[in-house]
């Protein structure tokens, strides 16, 4: 027998406290019967809940019609024996016809609704999403790709490999890889519509091959499981309030004996002479402002932690700094400006920090533009590269 | 295995009709009906492999082989609930810009080649969309017509049927993806 006829393809379960019914993975039976248990459950559910019944399918990638019929019918009947109860199926933007499908019930019976789960359901993803961090992580790449390309094949990567790059941001990384190491595949996934945009037009104009941008959630996607020799995932765990579930997902997509490789900061430790003080002053700052999103810019150092939790093995972490005598000490100072517009603007905003408190943060920027520019400066910002292979 | 089973072109497979846009051909499966109809997982099998295959150098190729999947599946349980039981089953896809032709040739009875192509005209028809809400709330599990409604109002999905060679009929199936996404 394949794993295939082993392996059940799909889970369907009852969330008591949440009033939560949830269907996962590929549902294409044959015949009802193969579905009489989830379908007595869902039953059981609708019977012991009151006001709403929430039906989560974000994470069923697929469902044949034979299957969508026999759980649609359960609901709709239960829309008219019981008026008092309402329906909220929880679709996800990324599996395309889900929300299509599922909507089509609405139109049926006005107690379901069907709610796409999407950005906000992030703390702080606006942020990250929007066009204002485009800039940063251009020049960040730009900075961190010289430590990174002698890095890289100490961490699994070499030519012809099948690779992904997740949180891929505007795509940048994945060309920079694509020209260095020839990878024989390179997926890159975002889940910024704008982001994508960019990254697909960048490759159309340099003709640039190999490289298959797709739309979706780090937190479920919908590639296949252990088909990548390596996955990486760059500054991007930081951001997620629960990054040992994004890990999961790597982890899940890499094959075993291949692995995934994570860069991450810890931002109070950037760093600057002269002006130290005020410099450390702000990057202190800066962490407990991300923290107050729920973001954990301290990560850095948690990586070796976070993959040895999440089974990996072999596990390699290093530091590199990037400072201002990389290359041009200009690059330098302009990433460090587009920090301190983004956290000093926009997200000290939205916390409800007073003029006084700006005027300090920014100050702690200027002067490690200072100190970048300084011909006798020296500036840093250091990074976390750590990577853990996938066990047999 | 099923490719053992089954045989995989990927080379190109003429077939034009006149006044129509070309599409290029992009693969191809055949295989004994008998095989085909042997396990029912051989549906979901050549669904996701094949959309695997197509999807490759779409825009999103994971959103597009997702969907791909889901719409080619539902055709290929139609075709593994055909009552005759030989001949060959063919899967053929082809392209052209955005849409996604799959063509499906499948042995069937005389009374099903009736049947599809009542199906296909009435999917053609206004009403589609009502029809298939109708079957939604309906007690009957979804018929054959019923997977081909979804797929007009759902995907915009195109149908025609044609002629074939034997006790077969083919199915071609229009399904502009490409421009679904978002
Ligand atoms: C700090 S950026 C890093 C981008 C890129 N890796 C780099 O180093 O330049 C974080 C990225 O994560 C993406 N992101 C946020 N939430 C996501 C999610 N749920 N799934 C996939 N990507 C997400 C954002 O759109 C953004 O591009």
């Amino acid at each position: 027998m394949s794993p295939y006829d082993v392996l059940p393809r799909f889970r369907a379960q009852f969330d008591a406290n949440n009033q939560e019914f949830s269907i996962s993975g590929v549902v294409r039976p044959q015949a009802i019967d193969e579905l009489g248990p989830s379908i007595a459950s869902l039953r059981d559910a609708i019977g012991r809940v009151r006001g709403v019944l929430y039906v989560n399918v974000r994470r069923l990638t697929q469902m044949n019609n034979a299957a969508f019929h026999a759980f649609s019918r359960v609901i709709l009947d239960a829309c008219r024996a019981r008026p008092d109860l309402k329906f909220v199926v929880i679709t996800s933007s990324v599996v395309g016809w889900t929300s299509r499908k599922f909507g089509r019930l609405s139109g049926i019976e006005p107690n379901i609704t069907v709610q796409e789960y999407d950005s906000e359901f992030y703390p702080g993803q606006g942020f990250l999403e929007e066009g204002g961090f485009v800039p940063i992580l251009r020049s960040q790449t730009k900075m961190t790709w010289r430590h990174e390309r002698a890095i890289l094949p100490r961490h699994g990567m070499r030519h012809g490999i099948v690779m992904a790059d997740i949180c891929c941001g505007i795509g940048d990384f994945a060309v920079l890889v694509q020209k260095e190491f020839q990878p024989s595949r390179i997926v890159a996934l975002d889940h910024s519509i704008s982001s994508l945009t960019y990254a697909r037009q960048v490759m159309r104009e340099f003709d640039i091959r190999g490289i298959e941008y797709t739309y979706g959630d780090a937190s479920e996607m919908l590639l296949d499981e252990a088909q990548f020799d390596l996955v990486t995932c760059r500054h991007s765990l930081q951001i997620f309030n629960r990054p040992e579930l994004i890990l999961k997902e790597l982890y899940r997509i890499c094959k075993p004996g291949g692995r995934v490789y994570i860069t991450n900061e810890k931002n109070s430790h950037c760093l600057g002479e002269p002006r130290a003080e005020s410099i450390r002053w702000t990057y202190n700052e800066v962490a407990k402002l991300f923290g107050h999103f729920e973001m954990d810019v301290e990560l850095g150092p948690k990586s070796r932690r976070y993959l040895m939790e999440a089974g990996f093995e072999d596990i390699r972490v290093e530091t590199f700094m990037v400072t201002n005598l990389d290359g041009d000490p200009q690059d330098f100072a302009e990433v460090i400006a587009a920090w301190a517009d983004v956290y000093a603007g926009d997200m000290a905003a939205r916390r409800g920090d007073g003029p006084e408190f700006v005027a300090r943060f920014r100050q702690g920027f200027q002067d490690h533009i200072f100190a970048a520019l300084h011909p006798k400066g020296y500036a840093g910002w250091p990074i976390w590269v750590a990577s853990g292979r996938r066990p047999q | 295995m099923l490719m053992e089973q089954g045989r995989t072109r990927m080379g190109p497979v003429h077939h034009e009709l006149a006044g129509e846009p070309s599409f290029a051909p992009m693969i191809q499966i055949d295989m004994e009906i008998k095989a085909f109809v042997s396990a029912w997982r051989h549906c979901d099998y050549v669904s996701t492999y094949m959309a695997r295959m197509i999807s490759q150098n779409r825009s999103d190729s994971v959103r597009h082989s997702n969907l791909f999947s889901s719409a080619f599946n539902e055709l290929l349980e139609v075709a593994f609930r055909t009552r005759h039981a030989d001949g060959e089953l063919a899967c053929r896809v082809s392209r052209h810009g955005a849409t996604d032709r799959i063509e499906l040739t499948f042995p069937c009875v005389p009374e099903e080649r009736q049947f599809y192509e009542q199906a296909v005209s009435q999917v053609a028809g206004t009403e589609a969309r009502e029809r298939y809400l109708n079957s939604v709330s309906g007690d009957l599990a979804p018929s054959r017509e019923v997977v081909l409604l979804e797929l007009a109002v759902d995907y915009n999905a195109t149908f025609r049927v044609e002629e074939a060679e034997g006790d077969a009929i083919r199915l071609v199936v229009d399904l502009p993806l490409e421009g679904l996404e978002h």
